[in-house]
């Protein structure tokens, strides 16, 4: 009888209600067991230490300056790649000499992790921006252009013909049924790019760097200050959701066709 | 002036003979159904005349010019409705004139009427998806007389809906073509539906694909659902299932080996 009067409950509920409730609910638990059971802050801080640290780290300014360096190498390293990806991805898409030239470092770099790769581009283009917006743009840009690829491919044989049945030319059948076509599986590989991206901002800058988030979790991880670990770490997770919210915002804006 | 001619087409795909020597003549304005077994070349002509094809021999003239590829002198009613998903039901229906750059404020008003006369009237910024079937070949009808073509050509255009959404769409196509009366090459399998809206049934043979009959279809207009039940209708209806049933069988028996 309770069970069903408390599910009758929890189906009163908006998504993102539940949500809420989710996160909240995780941070209790996080709260109780490092109050309890991992009590050593040493291994563990508990969220409202994480909270302390980033107030501390704001009033001092130097989040901040972490912040703008890593969001810097982030946005310039996934502009490039986004650009870069869609035009790779269009053009091999179109063209099979193209396609065949470039598809076996295309599958290459996709499946390594080319995070890897960190310290070599510090040694070449030393510890500054530079190396960890190349480390961005490797992770981030074949994701797009398979994306873009995999697009412009599946456009439907049956709404070209049907064009080609109304005298379309080559010209208008890639501006008016390949690309719209394509167009959700371009902001996909985009989407895709953010997680990817944020992960190569910070492995970058972890292999070496004087400023940035990562640096700023490689410095509390050497020092033991797991409590401003979390707060880098909790600025990176935040700024992920963020952009992927504003993302789907977008996609509802440019794919309308496609969700109600 | 439309006359639509077929000089001895011939087509094969590889060793297959899809098409042998179809010689036939169109008037202007008139409504042919073409029917027969499957896989005897129907949309193979009807892609031939849409210029999606082109002949091995023989050719097709519309008003004595030959087709040699797609144009917009022909409007083409694809039985799966190929309706852009990205665009709303106005956007679908203009293509074919964005297309040819003549698209414009008096333009979009007549293709307002248009979608008017097909029922469609109110839903002009609905997307594809929120169509029904029957609403989706309204717009697919649509967007072929949009680019007031000469000649439209409709391949199987109802068969993919319900029993009544057909019966209502074959009485409002009749009603469309006696507003406009364009020539029209009409494919479907259903024999009646062929009877019901044609002044003339080609009925084609199967391997190699041929014209075997062309049966004059004399039948009052305006029709409705009480001419299906004259007894000419019934027998008309008869007198080419007879023709084509034993390829009927034969094609059901070789495409189950
Ligand atoms: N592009 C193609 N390549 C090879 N063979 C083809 C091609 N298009 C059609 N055919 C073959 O040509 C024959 C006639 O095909 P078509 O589609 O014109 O028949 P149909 O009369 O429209 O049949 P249905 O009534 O089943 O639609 C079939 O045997 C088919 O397999
Ligand atoms: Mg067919």
């Amino acid at each position: 009888m309770r069970a069903i009067k408390s599910s009758r409950w929890i189906s009163t509920l908006h998504p993102w209600q539940i949500s809420l409730l989710s996160v909240v609910s995780g941070l209790f638990v996080w709260q109780m067991v490092s109050d309890h059971v991992i009590a050593n802050p040493l291994f563990l801080a508990s969220p409202f230490q994480v909270l302390k640290a980033l107030l501390r780290l704001m009033e001092t300014g130097e989040l901040w300056r972490h912040v703008a360096i890593s969001a810097v190498e982030f946005f310039a390293g996934y502009a490039i790649a986004a650009v870069l990806g869609i035009c790779i991805g269009l053009l091999i898409a179109t063209n099979d000499f193209a396609k065949n030239w470039l598809q076996p470092w295309i599958s290459g770099f996709y499946a390594t992790p080319t995070v890897a790769l960190g310290p070599l581009f510090i040694l070449w283009l030393g510890i500054g921006v530079w190396s960890k917006i190349v480390v961005v743009v490797l992770l981030v840009v074949f994701a797009v252009i398979i994306n873009t690829e995999a697009g412009i491919r599946s456009t439907s044989e049956r709404y070209l013909e049907m064009m080609r049945s109304f005298g379309a030319t080559p010209r208008q059948l890639f501006f008016k049924v390949s690309l719209p076509s394509a167009t959700p599986f371009i902001l996909a590989g985009l989407k895709l790019g953010i997680g990817r991206g944020l992960i190569g901002v910070v492995v970058a800058e972890l292999f070496g760097s004087r400023l940035g988030l990562g640096r700023l979790i490689g410095a509390s991880a050497d020092s033991f200050n797991m409590p401003e670990l979390f707060a880098a770490v909790s600025i990176l997770a935040a700024s992920g959701i963020a952009m992927n919210s504003a993302f789907a915002h977008l996609e509802k804006r440019l794919v309308p066709w496609t969700k109600d | 002036m439309s006359k639509l001619v077929s000089d001895g087409l011939t087509k094969s795909f590889g060793d297959l003979k899809v098409l042998e020597n179809v010689h036939l003549t169109i008037e202007d304005g008139e409504f042919v159904a073409l029917v027969g077994p499957s896989g005897c070349g129907k949309t193979t002509f009807l892609r031939t005349v849409a210029g999606l094809e082109s002949a091995d021999e023989g050719a097709i003239y519309l008003n004595e010019h030959q087709i040699t590829g797609p144009g917009r002198d022909r409007g083409f009613v694809f039985q799966q409705d190929s309706l852009l998903p990205w665009r709303t039901v106005m956007e679908n229906t203009v293509v074919g004139l964005e297309l040819a750059g003549k698209l414009n404020g008096a333009e979009a008003e007549r293709v307002r009427a248009l979608l008017d006369l097909v029922g469609l009237g109110g839903f002009e910024n609905y997307y594809p998806r929120q169509l029904s079937g029957g609403m989706r070949q309204r717009v697919n009808l649509a967007r072929a007389l949009a680019i007031d073509p000469k000649v439209l050509l409709m391949d199987e255009p109802f068969s993919a809906l319900d029993a009544q959404t057909r019966e209502i769409m074959q009485a409002e196509l009749q009603r469309v073509w006696e507003e406009g009366r364009k020539t029209v090459l009409f494919v479907t399998h259903q024999i009646d539906e062929a009877v019901f809206l044609a002044d003339r049934v080609l009925v084609f043979a199967r391997r190699p694909g041929r014209l075997l009959e062309d049966i004059r279809i004399d039948l009052p207009r305006p029709r409705n659902m009480a001419t299906k039940r004259r007894p000419e209708f019934v027998a008309l209806v008869d007198r080419i299932w007879k023709l084509i049933e034993k390829d009927v069988r034969e094609s059901v028996l070789i495409e189950k080996i």
